[in-house]
């Protein structure tokens, strides 16, 4: 088989195989970052622990539950310790400038949640002192935010009655080797929350947002859950128990159809890619007639002939989306810092990458084997009669 | 200068009408992928922002970004309204100002999951401020007083329990849904009811915001100033357009950006293949472009001709994208509105703007697309390109 041919017959025309390749790598880069997307929007939902239970309020996420709930979870069967974790909602200066801010019972928060690492500082400045927070390293990075460092918060739920800010002092920073914890959250102390408002100082709702439930060795969490859901049924406020796994994806299930939507907007890419890769190669073959028809004359096969036009196509396919895919990655990094707040645990995986490459390789194999299938069984003598 | 007459464009394009056809669906196909995202920014931002009214003050506690946020006082509530003689009366002299809670409930959709619905705890002057906007289309309003909601007409096929008769369970108390409202803007995803039975189930017995009516003539800037200075009130006033156009401008802000990073990326890709299919066009008129040229037309007619022929391609293509956006329109669907965090429904608007953007995007790519083989077409020697078969 004349494999010279195929990189001979894609540099004939090197401007129309160098614009097709770099389309191919355009649909590709664009693909793999839709993808990671999608992705991402699990990513709190797969890196979530089995042993660990969400305590919430039955009737809505924004409505806290009272304090001595704390005891009397603690007290059930099953649960070897209950933390509490309560959304601050406070802002950096304008409320663009969005992150997470969290209030929890900071002498539990490493033994619960084993995958908050420090990597700088020390988690004992942070326990000794009452204003004190831990910082994610993508949010230390997006606002230059170091330790001994002190940030002003202004309280959007949490608002301050003279009208001031909050001011958290950076004691450590951490790294969340797994993607349940985001790595662009601040932590600080309940009790600060708590006395500030005890204080009369700081208005806003009584009470703790959600208990995380950790479960003793050998427990079933759904028996668990159960007896937690039971203690509380005729209120005051009843709560529903969950698993952090079905916590996490509550969130993913409210931001709606986006997997639906970036789908399409993916399928709209491959359609229009594909079609544009289809018309080049038609046109291409078509020029080819005659080289096929000399081949054939020569003596080579139809399979031969078929061969030829096809790995043209694949070559340019492959090519052009390796391209795109590494593209891709190139940018990953800093796409994860800009979006780290929207979509933690952003990142073009390995098995995006393979999907990348078979979509390539479709791509290749849809668009050339039509002209290929068509060119290989004309005869010769068709072959040389057809005008270029 | 004489022109090459446009038909030449238009037959070759028919002879060629494979390539023709795979060019335009292509672009068609980017062409109506961006204009998707712009037809869901449009249905969005119309949504909340058409539906605001600039007389209507909405007060909130200060500093808050959406009501959710905003907690007021019940006593501070009704000292600013007492205290404040710019909100109109009624007939019997009672100020037309409504107090109303606001509050994102878990509930469950018809398809599964669940979503979080606004519950807005209402007096019964917000109807009244509501006014023509807010129509009621199954069963009555809800007495006030009682444990009786009524829902918007956007929840009914997607919520369970939205439906006239059926009950719906807050914490530990039961609500009767006695009826049905359809009404502009956000309002159609929520569920109204008395603010204080709501509050009451809710155990949350406050206040969010504040909805009043001016008097004629009291300009809102004037009342939102002296409210701002008010020490005591630790409030602020904004019109109710001007909120909701607030509670769009980050979705808003974020299906734009989108919108144009797609048209950006994929355009350039789109640029590619209208070049492709050019370049390949010219190189199978070789001999019909030297004809051209022996016949006496200028290069510039003859890049003129090519270029045209780019940019009808693209047009076809726009046209094509176009068509493809249209079923869109009027599609419902529901997002999360990221201020209060609670569930929207909207729908896809194909409006003209759409339209307009589709076909500028779809002529930029022809004239970026056909410039370069237009080039290479008005540059060819005559006797070269008449040799070539």
């Amino acid at each position: 088989m004349p494999l010279r041919l195929v990189p001979r017959n894609l540099l004939k025309h090197p401007l129309r195989s160098l614009l097709t390749l770099l389309s191919l790598a355009v649909a590709l880069f664009l693909l793999c970052l839709l993808r990671s997307l999608v992705v991402a929007l699990d990513a709190g939902v797969r890196g979530a622990k089995s042993d660990r239970v969400i305590v919430q309020s039955a009737v809505s996420l924004f409505v806290f539950l009272p304090e001595s709930y704390q005891e009397k979870i603690r007290q059930v069967e099953g649960v070897a310790e209950v933390m509490g974790w309560t959304w601050f909602g406070g802002y950096y200066q304008e409320p663009a400038n969005f992150f997470a801010q969290f209030a929890t019972d900071s002498e539990l928060l490493f033994s619960m949640y084993p995958e908050i690492q420090i990597i700088k500082g020390d988690a004992r400045d942070f326990l000794a002192d009452r204003r004190a927070c831990i910082i994610g390293d993508q949010l230390a990075s997006a606002y230059d935010f170091d330790i001994g460092q002190s940030i002003p918060l202004i309280g959007g739920l949490f608002p301050r009655v003279d009208g001031g800010v909050w001011d958290f002092q950076v004691a450590a920073i951490y790294r969340s080797n797994s993607s349940n914890v985001d790595r662009k959250s601040l932590f600080f102390h309940y009790d600060y929350l708590q006395q500030s408002r005890e204080e009369g100082g700081v208005e806003g709702p009584p009470g703790i947002g959600v208990f995380v439930v950790k479960v003793k060795e050998g427990e079933d969490p759904l028996a668990v859950m159960g007896r937690i859901d039971a203690l509380f049924e005729n209120g005051p406020q009843r709560v529903q128990s969950c698993s952090e796994a079905v916590f996490q994806a509550q969130f993913v299930s409210m931001v709606g159809n986006i997997p639906l939507f970036v789908g399409s907007l993916g399928g709209g890419v491959f359609l229009a890619i594909l079609l544009a890769v289809v018309n080049t190669m038609l046109m291409s073959a078509r020029e080819q007639v005659r080289d096929i028809g000399i081949m054939k004359a020569l003596g080579f096969t139809n399979a031969a002939a078929f061969w030829v036009i096809l790995l043209q196509g694949l070559l340019l396919a492959l090519a052009g989306g390796g391209l795109g895919i590494l593209g891709a990655h190139a940018v990953s990094e800093p796409m994860a810092q800009a979006l780290g707040a929207y979509f933690p645990g952003f990142a073009v995986s390995r098995e995006t990458t393979v999907v990348g490459l078979v979509i390539s390789l479709a791509i290749g194999v849809l668009a050339a084997s039509v002209p290929a299938w068509r060119l290989s069984r004309l005869s010769t003598v068709q072959t040389m009669r057809m005008e270029a | 200068m004489a022109l090459v007459p446009l038909t030449y464009n238009l037959r070759s394009m028919l002879v060629r009408r494979s390539a023709t056809l795979l060019t335009v669906l292509g672009i068609g196909a980017t062409v109506a992928v961006i204009s998707g995202v712009l037809a869901l920014q449009q249905g969005f931002e119309r949504l909340f922002a058409a539906s605001g009214r600039a007389d209507l003050a909405v007060i909130m506690r200060q500093g808050s970004t959406d009501e959710g946020s905003s907690i007021l006082d019940r006593e501070d509530a009704n000292a600013l309204v007492k205290s404040s003689p710019e909100i109109a009366e009624d007939e019997d002299g009672r100020p037309l100002a409504s107090m109303e809670s606001y509050l994102g409930v878990r509930r469950f959709k018809v398809d599964g999951g669940e979503t979080n619905v606004a519950v807005r705890g209402i007096q019964p002057l917000s109807i009244r401020l509501a006014g023509a906007a807010l129509k009621l289309v199954a069963g009555r309003h809800f007495t006030p007083g009682s444990d009786e909601v009524i829902v918007g007409a956007k929840l009914s096929g997607r919520v369970r329990d939205c439906q006239v008769g059926d009950v719906i369970v807050f914490n530990t108390t039961p609500f009767r849904v006695v009826g049905v409202f359809e009404c502009d803007g956000p309002f159609a995803s929520e569920i109204w009811g008395d603010v204080e039975r709501i509050g009451a189930a809710l155990e949350r017995p406050v206040y969010n915001r504040i909805v009043a009516l001016l008097k004629p003539g009291v300009a809102l800037e004037d009342f939102a100033a002296r409210v701002e200075k008010d020490e005591q009130a630790h409030a602020m006033v904004e019109s109710e357009r001007e909120y909701l156009t607030k509670q769009t401008r980050a979705m808003s802000a974020a299906l734009l950006w989108l919108g144009g990073v797609l048209a950006l990326i994929m355009g350039v890709a789109a640029i590619f293949t209208a070049t492709n299919t050019m370049l390949a066009a010219l190189a199978a008129r070789t001999h019909e472009i030297g004809v051209l040229l022996a016949l006496g037309f200028r290069p510039a007619a003859v890049f003129c001709a090519f270029l045209a022929e780019a940019v009808l391609l693209c047009l076809l293509g726009g046209a094509a994208g176009c068509l493809m956006t249209l079923p869109l329109n009027g599609i419902e669907t529901g997002t999360t509105n990221y201020q209060t965090f609670t569930e929207v429904a909207f729908a896809f608007r194909v409006t003209p703007q759409v339209l307009v953007v589709a076909v500028t995007f779809s002529l930029l790519l022809g004239l970026a697309g056909g410039a370069l083989p237009a080039w290479r077409a008005a540059r060819m020697n005559p006797t070269a390109a008449l040799r070539r078969l």
